[in-house]
């Protein structure tokens, strides 16, 4: 087998054995639980990847559905990644997320009449900056004075989520007194769909309207190609990865840790901040209460662990995340299995990478792989981004 | 390498084994036309004790009457209404139920991409982006006169501080609102408006936590009205409410539930204004199967038993008892009226 394979499935082995794990779990829980694990999965597969639908489900919407829910996993997850390689804990990607939905719908709203060429950009790079700011404060913070950025990312998400509360009932944005929603933002800040929202139109089967994929994909995977490039082919990148490996050694080397604290952070926060903008100028369109209970940037969390904090690894992991988002509602609605399964998957995929389960089994039998050996200087923050975490090529 | 994943790929073989030898085969249906009816929650979820739960309840009963199949899916956050409720709809379901004012814009959506197929909302209309009711015919609002239950409660709340039987009477009573939308304050209008009508020196706050899922938000806003006297606590904020009863349980003062009977809720809980959204939830169903599905409004109120109260953990007394029964009575015949408005 050339090194390149080897190497290739020696990475992909702890995140796929953990999907695996979680997935074995799960099927006993259902079962003990009275279920029929085969139906679950089969309701979680047509949901997520409009596969196997048995029930009359419509495929090519069910995959329209997944892809509304990976486009801002992948955005926020490149978010929680890029300060994981230097060593960071960003823990407010929802409060960076909430800051670029509130920033895009008041530009979108304040600005309202202006032509799409102009109006586009703005709420986007609005939403970037806003972004940027809200994990720019705890950068600068981490840089200056030393306060933990895992304390102070979760105060500002509560910042964040209360400051949406006040904007929409009862502040500035909202729409009237009794409503819980802001006014909707201008045609022109509006994300392009990938396919025409016209009721009239019917497409696979049912009206245009019901496939909410919109080109806001494009822009997630071009952020994903641009958090590799950054990483791997800049001198900025080399100081994040410097940084995280260890400080001292960053330091000692001319690396100035304050500098690539403060703007490893500003770049993550821009990234989840455009996640937020994105949300509400390809699905939303208006600020409403359905963020009050957004989950997205604490799920982003997830998604770059299992992603090994590598472009290709966070987008699968997007998509994997949004396929169980997906697929939970389907799997409740023709297995009739609580969609909080999901929830369970999630938190055991998570909970396998953490304890590192799958090293565990792999030292305990020998046949099936050499264990991952643990480089000597290891960022508290990342033990299994590094490449090191993956097994040596053979020389 | 390759050794190794031919064991993987027998314990994978192994676990769809297992996963098959559990599964079953679903039995075939009838000959007669079966209706398909589908419920989608908000976000409080199935067990939230209160109006998802009692939609459940009806669905339930209906579908030991009409033999209908029904399937529920529990929306986890607000991003999902849209695609649940298409779910069910791209399945030709003959009815799709909305639970909550949460999901009007949501119903008013997946309404205009299926006009045949017949929706109902309980608390709301699909509305557009702006909350206009779009009016659309295949659509039914579900909505109840909250106002009786809350003057039934709000009788019993002024009367046992006007006769000094609450736990600290001092003539303050406490009303706590998840946000201030027409619903929740239908229901402190007539618990404010029947208290001054039993005790015309009451003092009646009112307060919002700003939120229906979270007890800790609501505990806060309870906790500030019974430092400042209150010693009966409404609550009107659905999941979040819960807190309201723990914490009037906490300080030792009554508390009232809502929309379903809360008595196993806190010991506090003297009585419960209830929205019946089974009674709702079913007729709407029953509409369907009768082929008598009518679009508009649909108002549940103490008229057509579709609203009421509950008594719970406190033993009343006669003169209480018959008082509740005359406001009842007079509710039901028309002669009083509680409004919708929170008077001042």
């Amino acid at each position: 087998m050339p090194p390149i394979a080897r190497r290739l499935a020696g990475g992909l082995a702890m995140p796929l054995g953990s999907v695996v794990l979680a997935f074995v779990i799960g099927a006993v829980i259902v079962a003990v639980t009275g279920g029929n694990p085969l139906d679950a999965y089969s309701g979680l597969l047509c949901g997520g990847l409009g596969i196997a639908c048995s029930q009359g489900e419509n495929p090519a919407l069910q995959v329209s559905t997944t892809i509304v829910y990976v486009i801002p996993l992948i955005t926020t997850g490149v978010a929680v990644a890029l300060p994981f390689r230097a060593g960071l804990f960003n823990i407010g990607a929802e409060g960076q997320l909430l800051a670029g939905m509130m920033a895009c719908t008041a530009i979108g709203v304040k600005f309202s009449d202006l032509p799409s060429p102009i109006l586009l950009p703005m709420v986007l790079l609005g939403g970037m900056a806003a972004g940027a700011v809200w994990a720019g404060v705890p950068g600068i913070l981490k840089a200056t004075v030393g306060a933990h950025e895992v304390v102070t990312t979760i105060m500002l998400n509560y910042v964040a989520q209360w400051l949406l509360r006040y904007l929409i009932i009862g502040g500035p944005l909202q729409l009237a007194p009794g409503t819980s929603k802001s006014l909707t933002i201008g045609p022109g800040a509006w994300l392009a769909r990938v396919l025409p929202n016209d009721n009239s139109l019917v497409i696979f089967g049912l009206p245009a309207g019901v496939f909410r994929v919109h080109t806001g994909l494009l822009l997630a995977l071009v952020a994903a190609a641009a958090f590799a490039f950054l990483l791997w082919r800049t001198s900025l990148g080399y100081e994040i990865r410097a940084v995280g490996q260890s400080q001292r050694a960053a330091r000692y080397a001319g690396v100035s840790v304050a500098r690539t604290i403060i703007v490893t952070m500003l770049i993550a926060g821009a990234f989840a901040g455009l996640a937020g903008a994105i949300q509400i100028a390809g699905v939303d369109h208006n600020l409403t209460d359905i963020y009050f209970s957004d989950t997205t940037g604490f799920d982003a969390i997830a998604v770059a662990l299992l992603g090994l904090g590598s472009a290709v690894g966070i987008v699968l992991a997007a998509i994997l995340f949004g396929a169980l988002h997906a697929g939970g509602s389907v799997m409740q609605a023709d297995a009739g299995i609580s969609g909080s399964l999901v929830f369970v998957l999630q938190a055991l995929i998570l909970f396998s990478i953490a304890a590192n389960f799958i090293g565990q089994i792999r030292r305990l039998i020998p046949g099936l792989g050499r264990p991952a050996a643990l480089p000597p200087e290891m960022p508290p923050a990342a033990p299994m981004m590094t490449e090191a975490a993956v097994p040596p090529v053979e020389p | 390498m390759a050794h190794k994943r031919l064991k993987f790929l027998g314990v994978a073989a192994a676990v769809l084994m297992l996963a098959m030898a559990c599964g079953g085969s679903n039995g075939g249906g009838g000959n007669t036309k079966q209706y398909k009816i589908g419920l989608v929650t908000d976000i409080g979820g199935l067990n939230d004790k209160s109006f998802n739960h009692l939609a459940f309840v009806g669905l339930e009963k209906a579908k030991a009457d009409f033999g209908i199949k029904d399937d529920v899916i529990e929306s986890h956050n607000g991003s999902e209404y849209v695609p649940n409720l298409t779910n069910f709809a791209s399945k030709s379901y003959d009815l799709v139920i909305g639970v909550g004012f949460l999901m009007q814009e949501a119903v008013g959506t997946v309404s205009t991409q299926f006009p045949n197929i017949h929706f109902a909302i309980i608390d709301g209309a699909g509305t557009d982006a702006k909350g206009n009711d779009l009016k659309h015919t295949n659509v039914q609002s579900l909505y109840f006169k909250e106002q009786d239950a809350g003057a039934m409660v709000g009788v019993m709340a002024g009367w046992l501080e006007k006769n000094g039987k609450s736990k600290k009477p001092q003539h303050v009573i406490g009303a706590v609102g998840g946000v201030s939308i027409p619903p929740v304050n239908h229901y402190i209008a007539g618990y404010k408006w029947a208290a001054k009508m039993e005790d015309p020196g009451i003092q009646v706050q009112v307060g919002y936590s700003n939120d229906f899922t979270d007890p800790a938000k609501c505990k806060t806003v309870a906790k500030a009205q019974i430092d400042q006297k209150s010693d009966i606590e409404f609550q009107v904020a659905g999941g979040c409410g819960l807190g309201v009863l723990q914490q009037a349980g906490q300080s030792g003062v009554y508390s009232i539930g809502v929309d379903a009977d809360q008595k196993d809720a806190d010991p506090s809980v003297i009585a419960s204004a209830l929205k019946k959204v089974d009674v709702a939830t079913y007729t709407a169903i029953q509409n369907v199967v009768k082929g008598q599905f009518s679009s508009g409004a649909l108002t549940f109120s103490i008229a057509n038993d579709g609203a009421g109260y509950a008594l719970d953990n406190l033993t009343l007394p006669a003169e209480l008892k018959a008082e509740l029964d005359k406001v009842q009575k007079q509710i039901h015949d028309g002669t009083l009226t509680p409004p919708a408005d929170i008077p001042a």
